[in-house]
């Protein structure tokens, strides 16, 4: 375990240097690399392309630029990069928007030591990391895609399917994914993929969205 | 200590007593009396002043008209003493009028009677004033275009039909001194009761305009202040309770009670911060904070129920629901808590989750405690013992939903609550 995590390579970002510190710590102390800290928005993608991180621990209230532009520069650099988002404010819309600008993971930042390493590793290896609140707030999510006036009208609209939906539906209950490959009678592999679909068509959609406003104001030249 | 000494003290104690009796009078003192502060102006009032300040300037500019025509005339006049006369009257009333007007406390409505009264006994005036052939050719009335301006007045601080009313007043005086009603005549009061009507309506519009933009600029710098705050709540103290929290779980003993309760103070807080931020967007995107008609935000409800146990989730924004179901709704979610606080434990973790479905709502709480035995709330109903049942089942069938129970030994249990939707506000019972 020890020697696959020495080959785990972080970045922690926080502006506040008690909880970058800590966070730090905590993850040397479990034999993970952390090859930089940063406290702002800027310090963040510069050092990110300096030292290549694969997981980027993520707070989403920094100074300019914020979280949520963060993890889209990150993620639209570097695609293999994993960004877990740790959040003191609890589910808000922005955690939502982290999520579908390329976050895999999401944590409270009340949530153990033993559970941050654990979101840490779990991440690292692609897998997703919810919390019950944004499973409801992807729930939700689909639900307003779904309800717009254009859904009729478009069909890439990103859907559900009924496992997925049941799938989401118990990981805003509160159950883990053992629980829940018990419950469905499912393999925790099948599960994991299921929560993983979820977010990679509300992120896909989400970048088909930004390039469609791109082209109609005008911007896909520059974008070239 | 001596007893002199002792009396020093004594002594001391009472002054320190007297002292602080005296701080604490000090504020219902104070409010007694309280100077009367002159409340701002408000923006209907600030509209009102604005008018009348162009009034003002339409007036100087008729009343030198009524001047310029006197001047060009006053040879014709039957009494020219009395033509002077209404000059003074009319040039003096204007400059006290103009003053009067400017403040709001000044505008009553005994100002506007006398300003109408002024123009009226001007325009009854003329007959006395003007001679035998001035009066055949029907020649303006001694204060001319200057009676539309009580008028005017009237329409900009006052109701649009009594705008009306004063034009009719202006218009009756006029008639009765006319020989015969001229066809310019009836062109006159035309327009005297039509911008008795316009000027008065835009008027209101532009009142109703300003107070709807004054409320929204106090909402949009509340809502500033208020985001100011929670970044700075965010920041600071909810991240130290979080880091407080996880140090004491870790550490144990006394220091896990204190993380308990750290962690009670952060969902505590992290609810306030959210409910004013709901409450807000909210408000500014339907002028109030709930909507008249009768619907409510059922998240709203149920956020405060979350803990550092219990876990509140839902879909992120409005979740709009009837008053009285949002009412019973909270209070079958808080039976279910209770049942898990109860049976399975103080300190039992629970989930409640809200769906938006469209044409319900689904609410779920979840434990994960032993789960109640297949047999076991039948076996409490035979002996009378309804508590689940009635204030669980019974509360949603009355609301026309209905409550599911998954249980399974050692599985925990899972309330499911099922509510229809009913936008019309009327009853489905």
């Amino acid at each position: 375990m020890i020697e696959r995590d020495r080959t785990l390579r972080v970045m922690v970002v926080d502006d506040h240097p008690m909880w970058r510190d800590a966070v730090t710590r905590d993850l040397e102390s479990a034999g993970v690399e952390v090859v930089a800290t940063a406290a702002t928005g800027t310090q963040a993608l510069t050092r990110a392309r300096a030292t290549r991180p694969q997981v980027v621990v993520l707070d989403l209230q920094i100074p300019e630029p914020n979280g949520v532009e963060v993890t889209a520069t990150l993620v639209a650099e570097d695609p293999s990069v994993r960004v877990l988002i740790l959040s003191a404010s609890g589910e808000h819309s922005d955690v939502l928007e982290a999520v579908k600008a390329g976050a895999t993971g999401y944590l409270v930042k009340s949530a153990s030591s033993a559970e941050l390493l654990n979101a840490v590793r779990r991440v690292g290896v692609g897998d997703t990391v919810f919390t019950p609140g944004l499973a409801g707030l992807v729930l939700g999510e689909y639900r307003r895609l779904a309800e717009g006036t254009d859904a009729s009208v478009d069909a890439k609209l990103p859907r559900l399917s009924e496992r997925e939906t049941q799938v989401l539906q118990l990981v805003a209950k509160g159950l883990s994914y053992r629980q829940i490959a018990e419950r469905l009678v499912l393999s925790h592999r099948t599960v994991q993929n299921h929560v993983q679909n979820t977010l990679r068509k509300l992120q896909l959609h989400n970048r088909v969205q930004l390039v469609r406003y791109a082209i109609e104001m005008g911007l896909d030249d520059e974008l070239g | 200590m001596s007893r002199g000494g002792m009396r020093v003290m004594n002594a001391m104690r009472l002054a320190a007593e007297q002292r602080s009796r005296v701080l604490v009078d000090r504020p219902s003192t104070g409010r007694l009396h309280e100077p009367v502060v002159p409340t701002p102006a408000s923006p209907a009032e600030q509209v009102e002043t604005t008018l009348f300040r162009a009034l003002a300037v339409l007036r100087l500019v008729v009343a030198a008209y009524a001047v310029a025509l006197t001047v060009a005339r006053f040879d014709e006049f039957a009494r020219p003493a009395l033509a002077v006369a209404d000059l003074v009257l009319l040039l003096g009333w204007t400059a006290f009028v103009s003053w009067a007007y400017d403040a709001r406390r000044r505008r009553r409505l005994r100002l506007y009677a006398a300003d109408l009264l002024v123009a009226v006994v001007l325009m009854l005036s003329t007959p006395f004033v003007q001679s035998e052939a001035m009066l055949d050719r029907n020649a303006a009335t001694m204060p001319t275009f200057w009676v539309m301006t009580p008028v005017l007045a009237w329409a900009a601080g006052r109701r649009w039909w009594e705008a009306v009313g004063a034009a009719v007043v202006v218009s009756v005086a006029e008639i009765s001194v006319r020989r015969e009603v001229a066809g310019s005549t009836w062109g006159n009061i035309f327009l005297l009761l039509l911008a008795a009507v316009i000027v008065g309506y835009a008027a209101s519009i532009l009142r109703t305009a300003a107070v709807m933009r004054a409320a929204a600029e106090r909402a949009a710098a509340m809502h500033t202040e208020r985001a100011r705050l929670a970044r700075a709540v965010h920041d600071g103290v909810l991240q130290v309770l979080a880091m407080v929290q996880r140090h004491g779980v870790e550490a144990g003993g006394e220091l896990h009670e204190l993380a308990r309760l750290a962690g009670e103070q952060e969902a505590a807080l992290r609810r306030l911060v959210r409910a004013d931020a709901r409450s807000l967007a909210a408000g500014s995107l339907t002028g109030g904070g709930d909507r008249g008609d009768e619907m409510t935000d059922l998240m709203a409800a149920l956020e405060p129920f979350g803990t550092a146990r219990v876990t509140v989730t839902g879909p992120g924004g409005r979740v709009e629901v009837h008053r009285d179901q949002a009412r019973e709704l909270t209070a079958v979610v808080s039976a279910c808590l209770d049942n898990v606080a109860c049976h399975v434990g103080e300190e039992a973790p629970a989930w409640v989750l809200v769906e938006d479905v469209g044409d319900a709502v689904v609410v779920s709480v979840r434990d994960e405690g032993p789960g109640i035995p297949e047999n076991r709330l039948h076996q409490a109903a035979r002996e009378g013992r309804l508590g689940v049942r009635e204030s669980i089942c019974g509360r949603m069938t009355d609301l026309g939903g209905r409550a599911s129970l998954l249980t399974r030994r050692g599985l925990g249990t899972e309330w499911e609550l099922t509510l229809p939707r009913r936008r019309d506000g009327g009853s489905v019972r």
